[in-house]
């Protein structure tokens, strides 16, 4: 199995890490008392370290997290040492981040990039978040609409980073249109794939002739959305997952975390399955002082639609190429775009063309 | 093929065991891979029964739309192209036509989805 050999690889370099630790965080000795795999995403792999600082600010056992690219890892989204940089951006601006402590940018330690952050407590499960139940840390509606609000506030805090910025320097430059810049790289993203897609295509010729106004230009995560923020019984305590930031358009954010794919079943609380939109909307609005464009979100909801159908198909194609044996990615690449597109037919009926 | 229980049978059976006899003694941890197991068995029984006739009305659908005789994967590679270029927008015919093929294909793939939208 993958996870006994990894394993194995981290316990070869305990000694080797446990100096890493020490020098980074000035302490006379180190020692890793534990490490364990934590389930991530399917390019990262991330450990669960408590370690014992000795001496230094650290003082004290401390649970951190590893993050490092997975051995089978795809080069499509950002680099270990990028993210890192992204965590410090965000943290200075007032984001609920787990908190950065160093960077590895060498590659002889691990064989690849790594960094440590400071463990964020609770669940990150969406499916779990969005129960009104003791599953879930946020049981009660009333819980729920105050988390609505409060990642409506912390998406703001992430749309007030704009560019240029040097420390973010390696992002890449953006398209002068958000909307169409989207179309042109999902259909590329097709071609690719070579199957026809014609309901994608569909919704991307929608997309196409009904594309908004470009937006000012702020840094967009694009996958803020439930399932990738962590909640304990206080609240929210990090959002998660930085690596497909980009500079674009912010309703583009807001139009991912309200679409129903990412609702978790509860279809009618709009904003990410935890309440209505208002709640969600108001805290991004207190907090950016700028207007959130309805139907610039509505466009950017079919987008969503359209871009999680085209990373499905993706990730089966991970499958069908024989790079990667998953079942998880053959039943992904097999079910989930189907579902979407019956959603991006219902979005793009036949009277939602008129206004083109 | 005449040897029986055939194959839709058969992956069937294997589904119901695994989920009645199975998955309980499996510790927590290996019942998500159980379920996606499970899950597979099902969309493969539901293609094997179901997918022959899909695809005699997708290529009926399509042969209609175009007047033209092809195989599936051509006729729907013409209708994609012909999309992309603006050459159906905002079409009912073609709108009906991809809510058929899709309505479909979730019928095999997962039709709890498809219970959940069938009168929108």
């Amino acid at each position: 199995m993958t996870v006994a050999l990894a394993e194995a690889r981290l316990a070869e370099i305990k000694a080797p890490l446990e100096s890493f630790l020490a020098e980074a965080a000035g302490a006379g000795h180190v020692e890793i008392l534990e490490a364990r795999p934590l389930t991530g995403g399917a390019i990262q792999e991330n450990w669960l370290l408590e370690v014992d600082f000795l001496g230094g600010p650290e003082q004290g056992k401390r649970e951190l997290v590893l993050r490092t690219d997975s051995p089978s890892g795809v080069a499509v989204s950002l680099s270990r040492a990028q993210e890192f940089a992204l965590l410090r951006a965000a943290r200075e601006a007032g984001v609920t981040v787990p908190e950065p402590l160093w960077l590895c940018a060498e590659e002889s330690l691990l064989g690849r990039p790594f960094y440590l952050m400071r463990k964020a407590g609770g669940t990150a499960a969406g499916h779990l978040i969005v129960k009104d139940d003791g599953r879930s840390p946020v049981s009660s509606p009333a819980d729920k609409e105050a988390l609505a609000e409060r990642l409506g506030a912390e998406l703001a805090r992430i749309h007030s980073i704009t560019p240029p910025r040097d420390d973010l320097a390696f992002l890449e430059q953006p398209e002068p249109d958000a909307a169409r810049g989207a179309v042109a790289k999902y259909r590329a993203y097709l071609d690719a794939l070579t199957v026809p897609q014609p309901v994608l295509e569909w919704g991307l010729r929608w997309c196409e002739l009904h594309a908004p106004p470009s937006g000012e230009l702020v840094l967009v995560h694009q996958d803020f959305r439930t399932g990738n923020y962590m909640v304990d019984g206080q609240g929210l305590t990090a959002i998660l997952d930085w690596e497909f930031c980009a500079w674009g358009d912010p309703m583009s954010d807001i139009g991912w975390f309200c679409a129903k794919c990412w609702r978790f079943g509860l279809d009618e609380r709009e904003a990410g399955g935890l309440a209505a939109r208002a709640a969600f909307y108001r805290g991004y609005e207190v907090t950016s002082g700028r207007s959130v464009d309805p139907q610039a979100v509505a466009y950017w909801e079919v987008m969503a639609h359209i871009r999680w159908a085209v990373i499905a198909l993706q990730q089966g194609a991970r499958f069908l190429s024989g790079a990667e044996a998953s079942l998880e990615l053959a039943l992904t690449g097999r079910i989930r775009p189907v579902e979407l597109e019956q959603e991006i037919l219902a979005l793009t009926a036949p009277d939602a063309w008129g206004a083109a | 093929m005449r040897d029986r229980p055939d194959a839709a049978s058969l992956l069937e059976q294997a589904r119901h065991t695994l989920l009645q006899e199975v998955l309980d003694l499996l510790p927590a941890d290996r019942r998500y891979p159980a379920l996606m197991v499970a899950n597979a068995l099902a969309i493969a029984a539901r293609e094997i029964e179901q997918g022959p006739d899909a695809e005699v009305a997708e290529n009926a659908a399509l042969s209609a739309l175009f007047d033209a005789e092809g195989d599936v994967t051509a006729l729907e590679r013409r209708s994609a192209e012909e999309i992309r270029e603006g050459g159906h927008d905002g079409a009912a015919t073609v709108h009906g036509l991809l809510r058929d093929s899709v309505t479909r294909r979730l019928r095999i793939s997962n039709p709890k989805a498809l219970a959940d939208d069938a009168d929108t």
